[in-house]
């Protein structure tokens, strides 16, 4: 009974070896049963595919979905800059009057310039495209104010400062009404949220079943190799080097799922990108869809990593403890 | 080395498979262990090997109160008992070298450094030059060869065997028994359970018996009984 801590024990045999080569092997050996558990994934090639097919599809729809979020947020985000007051004023100002408040307007802190539109000329346009023509002629006086377009700055564009500037104008005794046409801006800005709320649910559903697909297959495998972890166990294998390799399955699930989501979401977005770019070349504008960036397909691979991870996890937390040795 | 204390186990449903058992067992002591089936047998070293915890009683191993050890220390416990199995089992797609290394590499020993003790392990079990056989290729007795050469390949204080010839014929099961002698040479511990009569008195060690969960002899001279014993 002089054999005393296991430790000891392992001291006497072990003593030689450095902490420094110890530190060494250790990594050695991660780099091995990881090694060992990629080879581990060609044994079993349709369990495998298929999983990882899973995971990186389930990323894709997600992933395409934030494409076309971001890129419909950068053009809105441009529409939002383009935001114009209208001020009706007064038909008593004669044009004097009108020249000098728009003068006046134009010096605010708020405003970057003022352009006039006077009721003669709009009244001539309103003649020319309207279509009424000489119907117009028989009014007896012009029905059409004045009117003055005011551009904010660049830091009073956002709807809630022109909206702020707006009542402020309507405030000035020459001004009738001001019109600040955002509403519909509102409505496509809270669509676009309702959309990313949408996208975040489905994200957060698609990953939960990732991370249990995921768990069912190295569950399978922890299974299927119970008889060899009941001889590891006899032998004293603690649970973490028997969890180790199905770690490393997950982990190269994420991987390769992560890759084939990035592939599938380059080629949706290539795709509908493709459709987009005839559909703005009849808008005549330049619109471009942008894909991911480099920043984004590395947080694209991490999560698919993760999702592989926490799906293994479940799985060697719930099964490899339970296996125990039985003769 | 090892020693039981007055250990009872009941296992769930009722069944009391050991009663009071008391016995201590000395460093580098050869027993056997023996009883119909069905005695208790194989209770007796699965509480040893910690797949069972005692319901009563106290089991001290290696110096170790089993009641105080946490599963997280059950594995490093397990590494200083060699432990030999009637079914052998060996990994059947592993080599015979993979499979007795299999004790190095969990303990952290590369392929390389454990090839010295893998290759001195399967002479002393006379199967070298077998290393790359899988356990198919080879007869029950090698198979059982192998086994042994798995249990002793981290030099472990302590041996346990469970029926280790219960599939071999006479002549092979005396071979198996040189070797568990030649391990007991060197001062390692030995503990083998038997129903193998003839086989145990042919070889003249202690011999403890164990019927429907009670030790009925330790195989000590009364008298001479040592502590913890209570036997009456």
């Amino acid at each position: 009974m002089s054999r005393i801590k296991p430790t000891q024990r392992k001291g006497a045999s072990t003593v030689k070896i450095s902490l420094l080569r110890r530190f060494v092997m250790f990594w050695v050996h991660h780099l091995q049963q990881a090694l060992g558990s990629l080879g581990e994934l060609t044994r079993n090639p349709i369990a495998s595919t298929m999983t990882v097919a899973v995971l990186g599809l389930s990323l894709t729809l997600p992933s395409t979905l934030y494409v076309l979020v971001k890129n419909s947020q950068e053009v809105t985000s441009g529409l939002e800059n383009a935001s114009e007051i209208s001020l009706f004023l007064e038909k008593r100002l004669d044009q004097n009057a009108v020249v000098n408040f728009a003068e006046r307007i134009s010096l605010w802190d708020e405003v970057e310039s003022t352009r006039i539109i006077y009721k003669d000329d709009a009244l001539q346009e309103f003649r020319d495209y309207s279509g009424f023509g000489t119907a117009i002629d028989y009014l007896q006086d012009n029905p059409l104010p004045d009117v003055v377009l005011v551009t904010p700055k660049e830091q009073h564009r956002s709807a809630e400062r022109a909206r702020m500037l707006q009542q402020k104008l309507e405030l000035e005794r020459e001004v009738n009404s001001a019109t600040l046409d955002v509403t519909w801006l509102n409505r496509l800005q809270a669509l676009i949220q309702l959309v990313q709320d949408v996208l975040a649910a489905i994200a957060l559903l698609l990953c939960s079943a990732v991370v249990l697909i995921v768990g069912n297959t190295i569950r399978l495998m922890i299974l299927n190799r119970k008889e060899e972890i009941e001889v590891m166990k006899l032998v004293g294998a603690t649970n973490a080097y028997i969890q180790r390799p199905f770690l490393y399955t997950g982990f190269w699930y994420g991987i390769l799922g992560g890759f084939l989501a990035w592939v599938a979401t380059a080629l949706l977005v290539w795709w509908i990108g493709h459709a987009m770019t005839r559909v703005s070349e009849l808008y005549e504008s330049p619109f471009k869809l942008s894909g991911l960036s480099f920043n984004e397909v590395l947080i694209l691979w991490g999560v698919a990593v993760v999702l592989g991870l926490l799906g293994s996890y479940v799985a060697v937390r719930r099964h490899v403890a339970k296996i125990e040795p039985q003769s | 080395m090892i020693q039981f204390e007055q250990v009872s186990k009941t296992y769930p449903g009722g069944f009391q498979a050991l009663n009071q058992v008391s016995f201590s067992l000395e460093k580098g002591e050869m027993a056997f262990l023996t009883g119909h089936s069905g005695a208790g047998k194989s209770t007796l070293l699965r509480l040893i090997a910690l797949m069972e915890r005692a319901t009563v009683g106290r089991v001290m191993i290696n110096g170790h109160d089993l009641r105080k050890v946490g599963p997280n220390k059950v594995p490093y416990l397990r590494r200083d008992i060699g432990m030999i199995f009637q079914d052998h089992r060996l990994l059947p797609d592993k080599t015979a070298f993979d499979n007795v290394a299999l004790p190095l590499y969990i303990e952290g020993y590369t392929q390389g450094e454990a090839r010295k003790r893998v290759q001195a392990s399967l002479e002393k079990v006379g199967l070298a030059g077998k290393e790359k056989h899988y356990p198919r290729m080879l007869s029950g007795g090698e198979q059982q060869r192998v086994g042994i050469a798995r249990a002793i390949v981290n030099k472990p204080p302590l041996l346990l065997a469970d029926e280790p010839t219960g599939n071999l014929d006479p002549k092979l099961s005396m071979e198996i028994m040189r070797l568990f002698e030649s391990f007991n040479d060197v001062g390692v511990g030995v503990l083998i359970a038997t129903h193998d009569l003839g086989l145990i008195a042919r070889m003249r060690y202690r011999t403890l018996t164990l019927k429907q969960g009670e030790m009925i002899n330790d195989g000590l001279q009364h008298g001479q009984s040592s502590e913890g014993v209570a036997h009456e």
